[in-house]
């Protein structure tokens, strides 16, 4: 990295952890925002996990939602039937969802390309079935409501229920810490070993680096993010169905990463921001937000394969003086 | 007895329609996967338009369901051409061309979805047709309704003249050229891109035909659509892409699976072991069992 990048690297980390934690206050007292800006927090971390394996490792996992889904149904079962605290429970329902991702998909990751994307389907379409027909646990399409907000308990000040803007500041750090936890991934040398093994995994492996090793850290620390956010979108939004983690949600945190730019930190978030506000948005448009959601995955595919930040990205090096860009993934596709 | 053979013969009238249609479908993702490496993901939406197209052509007009159907596999002509057109041949020399397809048609897919689920769907949630052919004929003790009786044998006649055609037929020899070796196909003049634009057209229309057939036979909601995707994908998978014969097979054996599971459990059940003969093939053998 390149001096003369670090200024306008670190004001703008700077300026957007500001931006972030100042924006649940800013619109505290209109609930309909701050419940987008939540939402949207919720897609940032999402988008993180999803990248490290869709923008460094070139496998897209369509099975992300129903991991997502693990996640939240084993942390709403502790919470709502076993009584465990909210913060024992989420980090025990990423850790399943991150068990399952890695067991299900540690056959599925000697695939390559098509084949691993279409096994990631058909696990994804396994466990929306489970979802459906298993519901002791999930109440089946009925969905599981009244889900409690997570309680805090304070020295001093005595316990209270996680509402309002604080919920919004939690999520807020959750996905700083996630982008946080992908960017030091990918900056290590782990990380340069995942994008070798994206661009040329037969020759990484022949310089003898254990490939299926570095893509299981990779998928463990995806499902683990994955899971995660979605123990926090249950207890958010206080309704989980099987629809939330549909092969469709999956479809759509892939179609923000590649938005906003693939194996790039900013991009997924870029793309999340951006379009996870739409469907809450535009209210009368919820219907159409399939349609809206499907129609940018077929043009971002057929004329912005880098993304909106991957393709502004080179052009911001070029003109900051900076040394010629590193590759940035998308125009060969994965 | 009579309760089994009523049973037994349930089962193989159920398990040869719902295999024969789900064969055809089938058979016409594997055409377009074989030629073009194009897994269409939208191929249950395909399928869900040709029969909801039936139905309001039926239930709208008042038109009879075989002419219903009939007009629809023929707009399917055109409708593949389009998109053909305006998206499918831009990534023909692509070459990862199989993950790009599949995000596109996945995103196709999404688009058919919502235009059904804030069009139809807000009408009613469950779609059935009038007999295309009122009354039943007996076979021994079982009713069996004579619209599908018609169904089945338009199956297996477009199944039939399906392998005829890719046999013996010179575009359609042209074709399994094409699927065996494009570059040989190229040399020997086979047209590459017309082989691929008329797999397309070929497949989407076979695919319609499956769905008015489908809607013909059975009521059906919205639903069916995701699961015949899979189901599509699985049987191909399994079968080997681009090879119809093991579409016909597999998709015969799915057919009988879920006539048979339907009769004792939930027929998620079926769906499953699809879903796990798919994965397991996917792991061991991806080229599939009648591949050679």
């Amino acid at each position: 990295m390149t001096d003369r990048l670090r200024v306008p690297r670190v004001a703008g980390v700077v300026l957007l952890v500001a931006l972030a934690l100042a924006l649940p206050v800013a619109v505290a007292d209109r609930r309909f925002y701050a419940f987008i800006v939540g939402i949207t927090f919720l897609h940032v971390l999402w988008t993180a996990g999803m990248n490290l394996l869709s923008g460094f490792t070139g496998l897209i996992p369509l099975m992300y939602a129903g991991l997502a889904g693990i996640g939240a149904y084993v942390t709403v079962n502790l919470v709502m039937s076993a009584g465990v605290s909210f913060w024992l429970a989420m980090p025990l329902g990423a850790v399943a969802a991150a068990v399952v991702g890695v067991v299900l998909g540690l056959p599925a990751l000697r695939l390559r390309g098509f084949y691993f994307t279409l096994s990631s389907l058909v696990i994804q379409s396994a466990l929306t079935l489970l979802f459906v027909y298993f519901p002791r646990f999930t109440q089946g399409d009925t969905g599981i409501s009244q889900i409690p907000a997570p309680t805090v308990t304070l020295p001093g000040l005595g316990t209270a229920a996680l509402t309002g803007v604080w919920f919004e500041e939690t999520l807020a750090v959750a996905a700083m810490l996630a982008v946080l936890v992908v960017w030091r991934v990918t900056r290590s040398r782990w990380g340069a070993y995942l994008v070798a093994i994206r661009e040329d995994d037969v020759l990484t492996e022949a310089l003898g680096i254990d490939v299926t090793r570095f893509r299981v850290i990779a998928f463990f620390i995806s499902s683990l993010l994955a899971g995660m956010g979605g123990a926090f979108y249950a207890h958010y939004v206080a309704f989980v169905s099987p629809r939330s983690f549909d092969v469709l949600t999956s479809l759509n945190i892939w179609l923000m990463v590649a938005f906003g730019g693939r194996g790039t930190i900013a991009g997924p978030i870029v793309g999340a921001v951006i379009l996870a506000p739409i469907p809450y948005l535009l209210q009368d448009l919820y219907l159409y937000k399939d349609i809206i959601y499907g129609v940018l995955i077929v043009l971002v595919t057929v004329f912005l394969p880098a993304g909106v930040w991957g393709s502004l990205l080179p052009r911001l090096r070029a003109r900051l003086g900076a040394a010629a860009p590193a590759r940035v993934p998308g125009k060969e596709f994965v | 007895m009579d309760a089994l053979l009523l049973i037994g013969l349930s089962v193989v009238t159920t398990g040869l329609i719902t295999g024969a249609i789900f064969a055809l479908v089938a058979a016409g993702v594997t055409i377009v996967y074989g030629a073009i490496w194009l897994p269409n993901a939208a191929n249950g939406q395909f399928f869900m338009l040709g029969g909801l197209l039936v139905w309001s052509l039926v239930t709208g007009w008042g038109m009879s369901p075989l002419l219903a159907a009939a007009l629809v596999v023929a707009a399917s002509v055109p409708f593949a051409l389009v998109l053909e057109k305006g998206l499918i041949r831009y990534f023909y020399d692509v070459p990862d061309r199989n993950i790009v397809y599949l995000v596109v048609t996945l995103g196709l897919a999404q688009i058919f979805a919502g235009i059904f689920s804030s069009t139809y769907g807000r009408w009613t949630d469950n779609y059935s047709l009038p007999a295309a052919w009122p009354g039943i004929v007996m076979i021994g003790p079982f009713p069996f309704p004579k619209t599908r009786l018609l169904v089945l044998s338009i199956a297996l006649g477009l199944l039939a003249g399906l392998f005829v055609f890719l046999r013996l037929h010179r575009v359609g020899r042209a074709l399994r050229a094409v699927f065996q070796n494009r570059e040989a196909a190229a040399l020997r003049g086979v047209n590459v891109r017309g082989i691929y634009r008329f797999a397309f057209v070929l497949g989407t229309l076979v695919v319609f035909a499956g769905g008015t057939l489908f809607a013909m036979a059975y009521s059906f909601d919205l639903t069916a659509a995701w699961s015949m995707a899979i189901v599509a994908f699985a049987i191909m998978i399994v079968g080997g892409p681009g090879s119809v014969l093991g579409s016909v097979v597999i998709g015969l054996v799915f057919g009988f699976t879920q006539a048979i599971v339907s009769v004792f459990a939930n027929p998620t059940i079926a769906t499953f072991s699809y879903l796990v003969a798919m994965l397991v093939i996917l792991l061991v053998k991806p080229s599939g069992l009648f591949t050679r």
